[in-house]
């Protein structure tokens, strides 16, 4: 029975997507709809370590966006001494390390503190880090190189997409259906299930929930890692907390869409926050609107997401 | 008789008198000197500064308004807002807009930047507030991203790019002057707070962050209570932002970023939820960072020592400083300078000097249960 339901909700979100994608191939905006699932699915890179964090801590982690950064600024430093490769492997690590003495350092002390605590202190770990980078780096942005230069390879519906993008979808699709398996098929995914759910019986099993906690974090940290590492240099430059001011908002509008709690939700749901920008930006319809006009979208959806469905798209009422 | 009260009194009934107690002749005068220190401080130091200075003290002044207000939220309704950026810079503008754009004088744009800011919290947190905890947090983020790309760049409201002036008022156009006029703001402030923790709505809001279904079955409306919260707070915010900006004489739109926004936070949180005291230091000190950087003799050599590329300018160490601050604070110190200061603040008040008082026994940071 719950796996019906599953697929339902599942069948639910594609069907809005499917929807989507044919309201925009009719009213010729198909320029838009491919570079919205492209940026879509960095944000959906980004809202599945968000989702992983959540269903292991129960914590939207703000820091989640500077996990990338840092690794940007390894592979930034790094990739003047070693190969590409090289580089981007040591800012992997560091991202990763970044997220186990988060954990060390401020999850573990705060194991039984009211969640809104432990959203603050990660809140603190993001801006700690955006004044690190500001301190070590500058405040100026500076250029980051690409791991594959060709641009013209691939053509859909008119509009180029690079060897980047390809292989940013590429890194997130496999990603998803990975994670996917892994805490439906494996005895360490099943755990941490477990231990979000009902840490005291957890325990009671023979269960570490400490030690789960931490791998889950250095798990949503390599993401965060990755997610900026392929995204972010497309783009050509990079500063200090880029992934915090242009990826987190619209990973978390893509998570919640998605449910907060479901991986391939928070996959889809990123890919439609993109999609919603990327409309948003090119649409004429919302060309009053002053500044910037997506983030207002974006707000907009969030808002609806929450207040019509809390539990979101493919979410599971709690 | 108070809870304090009774608790002196049974400390009398078992050793041999029965009065509370009451300090000595020589504890009263001593009391007397710290607070004249403390005033003396706060408004006659001042009046000896350069007005550069000034405008420093006044920001302080301002910061603790605007600690006093995410207290509101986070300290009594236990809900917490990573855009309060948005609510102190829309006041500014608002504020500078009717004054430079309409010519009103400065008290109509105080009013006008203190009802917007109410208004806003009225009409975000009427569709918001039926979420709560996180979401509420990943609503006011949004939120605040959305004044910073969308409502800031509005040609109208803040002359978009370039910015808008905002002259000081009449009488109080000299820094010194200001400063005053700030201080009584504060004070109004405070005040406010203090009668309505005092009240029973108060005291609803309080059982709202202890527990919001234990509060619905003592007949308080959970979620207005949470709403009122959010709208004293959004028009503290306001009236902050109004009196920063003509302190500064001039409002830009690109200060009022998300990192101001977690430094709102952090200084409240590091000053101490629910301690007026602690609230007040806390929103001082972190406007005062660079100042006292630059001040105290040898601390700015200390901050170059450190190895890094850069060296750690008085403008940059709140940023680095604000967030290590807040950790610590988390994890070892959960109340807060609020707490730490407790024994002294009740000494001042007339009480022994008990160095174990820290209120209650467990002061979490803010319990909302999400």
């Amino acid at each position: 029975m719950g796996l019906l339901a599953a697929r339902r909700d599942l069948l639910i979100g594609l069907a809005i997507t499917a929807a989507l994608v044919v309201t925009l191939l009719a009213t010729d905006e198909d320029a838009a709809l491919v570079i919205g699932v492209t940026t879509g699915s960095a944000y959906g890179l980004v809202a599945l370590g968000l989702v992983l964090v959540y269903k292991s801590s129960g914590v939207f982690n703000f820091a989640q966006g500077e996990f990338g950064t840092v690794a940007l600024y390894v592979l930034y430093l790094l990739d003047f001494e070693v190969g590409y490769w090289w580089a981007f492997a040591g800012a992997l690590v560091a991202a990763g390390l970044f997220g186990f003495v988060t954990e060390r350092l401020v999850v573990r002390p705060l194991f039984d503190a009211p969640r809104v605590t432990l959203l603050v202190a990660t809140a603190g770990v993001a801006l700690l880090a955006i004044a690190v980078e500001i301190w070590f780096g500058s405040a100026q942005g500076k250029p980051i190189a690409k791991a594959f230069e060709r641009v013209d390879r691939v053509t859909v519906l008119g509009v180029q997409v690079s060897d980047q993008r390809l292989w940013l979808i590429a890194t997130v699709v496999v990603l998803a259906v990975l994670l996917g398996l892994f805490f439906t098929r494996t005895n360490l995914g099943l755990a941490i299930i477990a231990a979000s759910q009902e840490p005291t019986a957890t325990e009671l099993v023979g269960i570490s929930v400490r030690r789960l906690s931490a791998f889950t974090w250095v798990l949503a940290a390599l993401l965060g890692g990755l997610a900026a590492l392929i995204a972010v240099p497309d783009g050509g430059s990079f500063g200090p907390g880029i992934m915090t001011s242009t990826y987190l908002i619209p990973a978390f509008t893509g998570a919640v869409l998605g449910g907060m709690t479901s991986l391939p939700g928070a996959f889809l749901g990123g890919v439609l926050v993109g999609i919603i920008q990327s409309v948003a930006t090119s649409a004429p319809l919302f060309e009053d609107i002053p500044g910037t006009p997506s983030t207002l979208v974006v707000f907009v959806v969030l808002l609806a997401v929450l207040v019509v469905r809390p539990q979101g798209l493919l979410g599971k009422r709690a | 008789m108070t809870v304090d009260e009774r608790a002196d009194a049974r400390e009398g009934q078992s050793g041999e008198r029965q009065r509370p107690f009451r300090p000595s002749p020589a504890g009263w005068v001593a009391r007397a000197v710290v607070l004249a220190g403390v005033a003396w401080l706060v408004l006659v130091f001042p009046l000896s500064r350069p007005a550069t200075e000034l405008v420093d003290f006044t920001t302080a002044v301002c910061y603790a308004i605007v600690a006093l207000s995410l207290n509101v939220l986070v300290g009594y309704v236990g809900q917490i807002s990573l855009g309060h950026q948005a609510f102190v810079g829309i006041g500014a503008f608002t504020s500078a807009y009717l004054m430079t754009v309409h010519g009103h004088s400065f008290w109509v744009g105080v009013v006008g930047a203190a009802a917007v800011g109410g208004a806003q919290a009225l009409v975000l947190g009427g569709v918001s507030l039926r979420v709560r905890g996180l979401y509420f947090a990943l609503v006011t983020l949004s939120y605040g991203l959305v004044a910073e790309q969308n409502i800031f760049q509005i040609q109208e409201l803040t002359g978009g790019g370039a910015g808008r002036p905002a002259p000081k008022p009449d009488w109080f156009d000299t820094e010194w002057r200001y400063y005053f006029l700030c201080l009584a703001f504060l004070a109004l402030v405070l005040y406010v707070d203090w009668r309505l923790m005092r009240s029973k709505s108060g005291r609803a809001l309080l059982a709202v962050r202890e527990n919001p279904r234990v509060a619905a079955t003592l007949g308080i409306d959970v979620r207005l209570a949470t709403l009122f919260a959010f709208v004293l707070s959004g028009t503290f915010a306001g009236l902050a932002g109004a009196l920063i900006a003509s302190n500064d004489t001039f409002v830009s739109p690109n200060v009022w970023n998300f990192n101001l926004a977690l430094v709102f936070v952090i200084m409240t949180v590091v000053g101490g939820l629910r301690s007026r005291t602690g609230l007040v230091i806390g929103g001082a000190l972190f406007a005062l960072l660079p100042y006292l950087i630059e001040q105290i003799p040898g601390l700015d050599d200390l901050l170059a020592d450190i190895p890094a590329p850069r060296d750690l300018t008085p403008e940059l160490a709140p940023l680095v400083l604000g967030p290590l601050l807040l950790l610590l604070n988390l994890t070892v110190l959960p109340g807060g300078i609020g707490q730490q200061l407790r024994p002294f603040v009740r000494w001042l008040g007339g009480r022994r000097f008990d160095p174990r008082d820290r209120g209650l026994k467990e002061v979490p940071i803010s319990d909302a249960r999400a």
